[in-house]
């Protein structure tokens, strides 16, 4: 290694490239800006007004900051949804009115009133709902249209009651509670926002009925071609809005105690430029209770401390509306570029050296042959993908395809085949339990089972997350290969967690370590990462002592050996370091030996790439994947190895006219079986050497 | 220093020339699989150059000289010991062949048996082409042989040059200089056309008066190379395919050098006049194979293109090999008794075409 190769090295090892990628793909960071606007306007009306920061200022800020907030959490409600809501203003003036007559002229008890408020609340969101949701109104149009009719019902009741509300005294604390009152040294309306906040929260990200509202407001269409309800949905949105807002206006008339003509006048603005501030989204689809608060926050930050610095009310309108059309206009672009810097910067390669590859050519052991010459296609062009083959006790051949199905083709002459099970994902490896079932790796869903009667089972889909993971690693993105350890626990790798399945190559471009080797245990039903930080880790294979396995991982070209049990329990040695190509399947020959499928041969060009980390990110940015460099999968061949990692022999199509792509093999009493991930054959080839009774559910399964 | 800041910027974002953009086979440049499909296809191994003598077709393959006997096998005229570089008639009966160690022999004619050369400095001659007296030779690069094509190309040189030598006299003077590999040349009446390989284009030097410099045609989709006169215009031999991945890996000088140091020739990521024959060389995402099958549109280092140019030397048709097909690599090109025959070094192959169903098939398209 030259001292320039040792820098890049120490380079990538010392920044994380990766984790920028990974930060920018989360949704939470979709907060990061508003929460910067929230530090920024925080810091400057802090340093500009003296006793910012007292416990008067904050405390009278905050039992206003609890009314509106409410506000905005409502709009934000239906925005989620894909809809806006004017009405919130009057709605809130309309709270108070109400609250105010309920209490003092009607005199009712106060969980009355509360009760009365939210429900005309209620009803006028229920209005909008019924006009906007079911009678498909354009959502704008109609909350303008009762934001002027309920502030005319306001008026009437106004100038119907205001006399009567202003003269009477209302002897009753717990009405004064709600406006002056403290919990846990929080005023009253603060916390019941935040309990509305959480209940929010909760509901958008964990339940149902949230889901359905993110849905809907994501893409109406789709929402309903899935089976969504969107009329009522979105009915629902709007009088969620409506009681929230009642109950701001309820909050507001507990505090204050008056009935004025300009309660709640502009108010839909402000909230509107929070709701927008906070990022959440004018299309709908994107939004949280935690982006509404910190709107919130924001704008209620900036009207009081213009207010108190004095400034006009006209100039203070003025600096919203400018507040609105920035977040606005930072809404649009974000919306609009966050997933083109994200593709830019989510690839990052990082240094990756080979050791030296060895001969294919004179005495090598990898010596090119045409050994796979004599190889019979079975199924040609009837079957498309067979990444792994396997056969059971009967001779008949199981392969999985590229549209989700695993296809059996029966014994003898395998010219009749038959859809086994239809799994949907991409059927990888392949293995026979005790039982007799089909144990299946399924790349996009998991670790399933097919019993003989063809029942299909999830055994796992995921596994514990690991604590210092940015991208949440529980899920299982690709499962690739497994097998089952003589105590039925199943071995399985999952080749990488940064990526789908379709971007593999992205994967090789990285040469990070990205995948791991998961163990899921039936008997407890318990599934844990065994080992991390592997390149593409693939085939898995028993070794014949109970205690180990043998697993290839693609782009390092090794293979290496990992003892789960026993006194070398934990460790990893590597069995064969240096494969002059890229190592895929694994599994059992008849002598106690190993079969071992190259998928594709390394090229020179490849492997100096992968030591300048730059030249292939470059590459990822601004050159087609068509057109990247790939590792050579055109060409493959079968090597057999035994535990000592000495090569016995290898079979070469050269050519790779009779048989392109091999990804597995299977030897079944005498024959090998051979399959390939982009194939249109099951490949059998006759082998001399080996013992013909020999097959693979035996040796696991009936050794004695 | 705008300009300096200027490329800095394009080379962070890839815009302007760091971009890698290739143009695509469009308009003129349609493909097809015209050269794959002609019925007569006479193999010869390193086919390079075509030319006509005496009414008879020679072509030149690595040290020999070959003519084409009964219309369908090649018979080995003479061999020189070195490889022939390029071929040219000389009147009626005369043959020009350049050798790659620089020397120009003439065989029958009028000067049968001279011997030219244009300067010692000239060593990679690939292109040669006669006037009555007067022969045009043009010397790739500077810098290197012309076996060593792809390293000139990886080392961005722009160090050819076209000279003229007097049959009559050996008197040689130099027409250009500082050009882009050119690799071949076009007569006209007062002017030469040739082509600089490296920069993609056609260029036109007048040979009287002014001697200015004219573009004719720029920004071709493949590397150009030599160019033939046809019957209403000419003939123009592209002999590898531009591709994103080799503007890329010219404009990342790190990992040219290191490749060029640490890599065998063969597996260079540079076009090739035939690639895909060994699992070394470097594979491109869409020339994976699926189903056993190569897509045509895959992207790759060599391929088979041969372009007509309308007498003001506009692209009107081309001829293609794609990437599946087995016609890669075309070197030369000559209009003969109504056949087109085009030398594809690459495949090893000569295919020929009648002229009239080359033009009717075009024809019939418009």
């Amino acid at each position: 290694m030259t001292t320039f190769d040792a820098m890049v090295r120490w380079r990538y090892r010392a920044i994380p490239d990766h984790l920028l990628g990974e930060i920018l793909a989360k949704r939470w960071i979709d907060n990061a800006i508003p929460l910067l606007i929230l530090i920024a306007v925080v810091a400057v009306f802090g340093s500009m007004i003296p006793d910012f920061f007292s416990a008067a200022s904050v405390s009278n800020l905050a039992r206003q900051w609890g009314e509106f907030s409410l506000l905005v959490l409502a709009l934000m409600v239906v925005m989620v949804a894909g809809g806006i809501d004017l009405s919130v203003g009057s709605t809130f003036a309309l709270g108070n009115i109400v609250a105010l007559s309920l209490i003092s002229v009607a005199g009712l008890p106060v969980p009355m009133v509360v009760a009365g408020t939210l429900a005309c609340g209620a009803a006028v969101g229920l209005v909008n709902g019924l006009l906007v949701g079911y009678l498909r109104l354009r959502a704008f149009l109609t909350t303008l249209v009762t934001l002027i009719i309920v502030r005319a019902i306001v008026d009437m009741l106004l100038m119907k009651y205001s006399v009567a509300i202003a003269g009477a005294f209302i002897e009753s604390d717990a009405w004064y509670y709600f406006g002056e009152g403290s919990l846990l040294g929080l005023p009253v309306s603060v916390v019941i926002s935040i309990v509305v906040a959480l209940v929010l929260h909760v509901a958008l990200s964990r339940t149902r009925v949230g889901w359905h509202v993110l849905a809907t407001g994501g893409s109406r269409r789709s929402a309903h071609n899935v089976g969504i309800k969107v009329r009522r949905t979105i009915c629902v949105t709007y009088v969620v809005s409506g009681t929230l807002s009642a109950l701001a206006g309820l909050l507001f008339a507990s505090r204050l105690g008056g009935a004025g003509a300009d309660t709640g006048i502009g108010l839909e603005v402000s909230a509107l430029t929070a709701a927008v501030l906070g990022g959440n989204s004018l299309g709908g689809g994107r939004g949280s209770a935690a982006k509404a608060v910190i709107g919130s926050i924001t704008v209620m930050l900036m009207i009081n401390s213009m207010v108190r610095m004095g400034v006009t009310s006209g100039a203070n309108s003025l600096l919203l509306g400018m507040v609105l059309l920035a977040a606005v206009a930072i809404d649009v672009r974000w919306l609009k570029n966050r997933h083109k810097f994200l593709s830019k910067v989510y690839v990052s390669p990082t240094y990756f050296e080979l050791p030296p590859a060895p001969s294919t050519a004179g005495a090598s052991v990898y010596a090119l042959n045409d050994r796979l010459r004599p190889v019979e296609a079975i199924g040609l062009n009837r079957i498309d993908g067979p990444e792994d083959v396997i056969l059971d006790g009967d001779d008949n051949i199981y392969v999985g395809n590229r549209t989700g199905d695993i296809v059996r083709f029966l014994a003898p002459d395998y010219t009749t085949q038959e859809v086994f099970a239809h799994v949907g994902g991409r059927p990888l490896g392949m293995a026979f339990a005790k039982d007799g079932s089909l144990l299946v790796c399924i790349g996009g869903m998991g670790l399933y089972r097919i019993t003989r009667d063809r029942e299909i089972v999830k055994l796992t889909d995921e596994t514990n997350r690991s604590w210092f993971s940015v991208i949440d690693d529980s899920r299982l993105k690709l499962a690739d290969d497994l097998d089952i350890a003589p105590d039925g626990r199943v071995f399985f790798s999952e080749a990488t967690i940064r990526y789908e399945m379709h971007e593999w190559p992205v994967d090789c471009l990285e040469s990070r370590g990205n995948g791991r080797i998961i163990c899921h245990d039936p008997n407890t039903g318990t599934t844990r990462t065994v080992i991390k930080n592997l390149l593409f880790p693939n085939g898995i294979c028993m070794t014949h002592d109970g205690q180990s396995f043998l697993f290839a991982e693609t782009w390092a070209c090794r293979v290496s050996r990992y003892w789960f049990d026993g006194s070398k329990k934990g460790t990893v040695e590597a069995v064969i370091p240096d494969l002059p190509g890229y190592p895929d399947n694994i599994n059992r020959a008849s002598d106690g030996t190993y079969w071992l499928a190259l998928v594709g041969i390394r090229t020179p060009s490849l492997d100096l790439a992968l030591k300048m980390p730059g030249f292939r990110r470059r590459m990822a940015r601004r050159v087609a994947p068509d057109e990247w460099l790939y590792p050579n999968i055109n060409t493959g061949c079968v090597v057999r190895f035994d535990e000592g990692g000495r090569i016995i022999e290898t079979l070469w199509d050269f050519g790779g006219e009779n048989h392109p792509m091999i990804t597995s093999m299977r030897e079944h009493r005498g024959h090998l079986y051979i399959g390939g991930i982009l194939n249109n054959r099951v490949g059998r080839l006759k082998l001399k050497d080996a013992d013909p009774a020999w097959t693979g559910p035996d040796s696991y399964w009936r050794r004695s | 220093m705008i300009g300096g800041l200027k490329r800095a910027l394009d080379n962070l974002l890839g815009r302007g020339e760091a971009a890698v953009t290739v143009p695509p086979l469009d308009g003129a440049f349609l493909p097809n699989r015209v050269l794959d499909e002609a019925r007569q296809r006479v193999p010869l191994d390193a086919i390079d150059s075509l030319a006509v003598v005496n009414g008879q077709l020679v072509a030149s393959a690595d040290e020999g000289l070959y003519a084409l006997v009964d219309g369908g096998h090649w018979t080995l005229r003479e061999s020189y010991g070195c490889t022939i570089a390029d071929l040219a008639a000389v009147a009626e009966e005369g043959l020009a062949i350049a050798l790659g160690s620089g020397n120009i022999v003439i065989e029958g004619g009028r000067f049968d048996g001279r011997r030219y050369r244009a300067d010692s400095s000239v060593n990679c001659i690939t292109a040669l082409a006669v006037s009555g007296t007067q022969l045009y030779v043009a010397n790739g690069s500077a810098k290197n042989g012309a076996s060593d094509w792809q390293r000139d190309l990886l080392e961005r040189n722009a160090s050819g040059s076209i000279w003229r030598i007097d049959l009559d006299s050996g008197e040689a003077l130099p027409i250009a200089s500082g050009l882009a590999w050119p690799a071949g040349i076009a007569i006209e009446s007062d002017a030469i056309v040739y082509t600089e390989a490296w920069k993609h284009r056609l260029m036109r030097t007048s040979l009287h008066g002014s001697p200015g410099v004219q573009m004719v045609q720029a920004d071709l989709p493949f590397y150009p190379g030599r160019l033939a006169p046809g019957k209403d215009g000419w003939w123009l031999a592209l002999f590898a395919p531009r591709s994103q991945l080799v503007e890329f890996v010219l404009r990342e000088p790190a990992y040219r050098n290191r490749m060029m140091a640490e890599v065998a020739p063969p597996y260079w990521v540079s076009p090739k006049l035939r690639s895909g024959r060994s699992f070394y060389e470097s594979l491109q995402g869409g020339g994976v194979k699926h189903l056993g099958i190569l897509k045509p549109w895959a992207p790759t280092m060599s391929a088979g293109l041969c372009v007509m140019l309308d007498a003001t030397l506009r692209p009107k048709f081309s001829l293609h090999s794609r990437a599946d097909g087995a016609t890669h690599g075309v070197t030369g090109v000559c209009e003969h008794g109504g056949h087109l025959h085009v030398a594809a070094h690459g495949d090893g192959v000569m295919v020929s075409l009648p002229v009239a169903t080359i033009l009717a098939g075009w024809g019939g398209e418009r």
